[in-house]
């Protein structure tokens, strides 16, 4: 099948209406759990801790946390759901081993299963971009941009994340892709504080995560400071979703079809 | 090589895993509209069988042709065209009834106005229509095999593929699940079942493989694999003191003898004349039963081993 085609394929549409379904049984606690913990957060490093600095070129705390937040909330969506979730659906509750006894194929999962995070991570996202918009820390219309970079982002979070629960035997190994890799991801991804100050080694590898992009195309479309170099970041963002987002369909194929 | 009326043809079938050579080149050919079953212990290599048949696995030599399809090509248009009931429920617990059979059926393109009349049908089909706004999880296990039925028949299959599907239920629900694979096998539809229990496969199926060990010992009507494989009538004898006259003394009454333990299983014409042959030798056995023989001796002559343990 064209790769490409997946994600327009109807199967893949009917996997992410399969977990449209049901994530529409608990959402507004999924809602909740989603918004609050990140709003509590950032409510109290924004207001909290920032009432004590300011950030010399970039202002105050929480105005520098506000897009960055953008990208926490997608990255925190969309791996969640794409790890642990998928995890589940796989082992637990056996969806995907009814979707392949379907004419459904693997490629369809995780087309579908993207589409599902790219879903997830906008819509969560929207929710906090409304919240700092009432804070009036929005400060241009390029930010009507930022669903879309909310579900391209959501993509881009999901596909290690997709993979990781396909190959790990046992729950608590996904513990490990958190705390070691999407930890160090959101200290270093440019969130909570500036990253000049750090060596240049640290940025390599800043750099080489999906989040510092993110971060700073929603920082750039917030502010209002959109220049050529966000339009670079953007397309990192996609030709990684380009380069990677098949990585994850031979693990799925292994297991559903071997 | 290939009958007209053939759904499933295998020669030289083989899966073999890492470890283990779970079918080892079996030769089967199924009808349309007949049942057909795979009898045998846990590890025969009945699911690995099924799995082949319906897409699952990869064979790993001989040839399968589904519907005149090869798996190893056809897979999708194959699974387009076949029920599947496997061993786990893989129901989704997070969607109800209703939507666990639309989702499905979505899967082979039924959509909208036709997936729910489809849905409806079945669900009454099954006896579950009161559930039908449900979760899964608070079905009974019976139910939710009804509903696994249900949910395979969605794309109104040419064959209907189970893998064990009764393990597990209460003798009831069990009932309830024979009596709607009647009807359907009554109906026409081809079926092809695995299972350990022999009252299943006496009931259900018109032909039996008896598999063992990844090999097909015996294919035939289970009527005829009984007559031919054990005998008319079996006398269980608990003979711990070893009392129990011998073959020689019982006139050729008995066609064959095997001990498990301190039960002799006599294979015999007529458990009447066997036991009056006794009473004239002034044997009168303590503890006995006396039977017909079952699928079950057929097991237990072919492999030694007791269908469920």
């Amino acid at each position: 099948m064209n790769a490409l085609g997946a994600f327009f394929s109807r199967n893949a549409w009917r996997v992410f209406h399969r977990n449209l379904l049901a994530w529409q049984k608990y959402a507004w606690s999924s809602v909740a759990i989603n918004i609050v913990e990140p709003f509590a957060y950032f409510l109290a490093l924004g207001f909290g801790l920032g009432a004590y600095f300011s950030l010399t070129g970039y202002g105050s705390l929480v105005q520098f946390m506000a897009p960055g937040f953008l990208g926490l909330t997608a990255l925190n969506t969309a791996t969640f759901d794409a790890a642990w979730g998928a995890y589940e659906r796989r082992v637990f509750n056996g969806v995907y081993e009814s979707m392949v006894t379907a004419p459904v194929d693997p490629l369809e999962i995780a087309a579908g299963e993207y589409l599902w995070q790219a879903f997830r991570s906008t819509l969560y996202g929207c929710l906090f971009l409304a919240v700092i918009a009432g804070f009036g820390l929005v400060h241009s219309w390029w930010a009507l941009l930022c669903p879309l970079v909310l579900a391209l982002s959501g993509i881009v979070f999901a596909i290690p994340a997709l993979l990781v629960s396909f190959v790990v035997k046992t729950q608590e190994h996904l513990f490990y892709y958190f705390s070691f890799v999407v930890t160090p991801m959101v200290m270093i991804g440019g969130v909570f504080f500036p990253l000049d100050k750090f060596p240049k080694w640290a940025l390599v590898i800043a750099w080489l995560t999906p989040l510092y992009h993110a971060v700073k195309v929603f920082r750039a479309l917030v502010l209002g400071t959109v220049t050529a170099q966000t339009a670079l970041e953007a397309l990192w963002i996609l030709v990684a979703i380009a380069v990677f987002a098949f990585v994850p369909v031979r693990s799925i194929r292994a297991k559903l079809a071997n | 090589m290939c009958a007209q009326n053939t759904v499933v043809y295998a020669r030289s079938l083989t899966k073999r895993y890492a470890e283990v050579e779970a079918v080892r080149g079996i030769d089967f050919a199924i009808h349309a509209g007949e049942c057909y079953g795979f009898l045998g212990v846990n590890g025969a290599g009945k699911t690995s069988t099924m799995k082949m048949i319906y897409c699952r696995v990869a064979r790993t030599a001989g040839e399968l042709l589904v519907l005149g399809m090869d798996p190893a090509r056809d897979a999708s248009r194959i699974k387009q065209r076949l029920g599947v009931v496997a061993q786990e429920n893989a129901l989704d617990p997070e969607l109800n009834v209703e939507e666990n059979l639309l989702l499905y059926a979505s899967f082979f393109g039924i959509t909208g106005n036709g997936a729910r009349d489809r849905a409806r049908e079945l669900l009454d089909l099954l006896a579950i229509s009161a559930k039908s706004k449900a979760l899964v999880r608070e079905l009974s296990g019976g139910m939710k095999r009804r509903l696994v039925i249900a949910r395979a028949l969605v794309n109104r299959p040419d064959i209907l593929v189970l893998d064990e599907p009764t393990t597990g239920l209460d003798p009831q629900a069990r009932l309830l699940v024979w009596e709607t694979l009647t009807r359907l096998i009554n109906s026409g539809l081809t079926l092809l079942l695995t299972t350990h229990y022999m009252e299943e496969a006496a009931r259900l199926c018109g032909r039996v493989a008896v598999i063992d060990e990844g090999r097909i010992l015996a294919e035939a009507p289970p009527a005829q694999l009984v007559t031919q494989y054990a005998a008319e009538d079996v006398l269980e004898i608990v003979d711990a003191d070893g009392r129990l006259p011998a073959d020689t003394q019982l006139d050729g009454l008995v066609a064959r003898r095997e001990r498990h333990g301190d039960t002799v299983y006599l294979y015999n014409a007529d458990n009447r004349v066997l036991l009056h042959r006794m009473a004239a030798l002034g044997f009168d056995p303590p503890r006995h039963v006396a039977r017909r023989a079952t699928l079950e001796d057929v097991f237990l002559n072919m492999t030694g081993r007791e269908l469920v343990e």
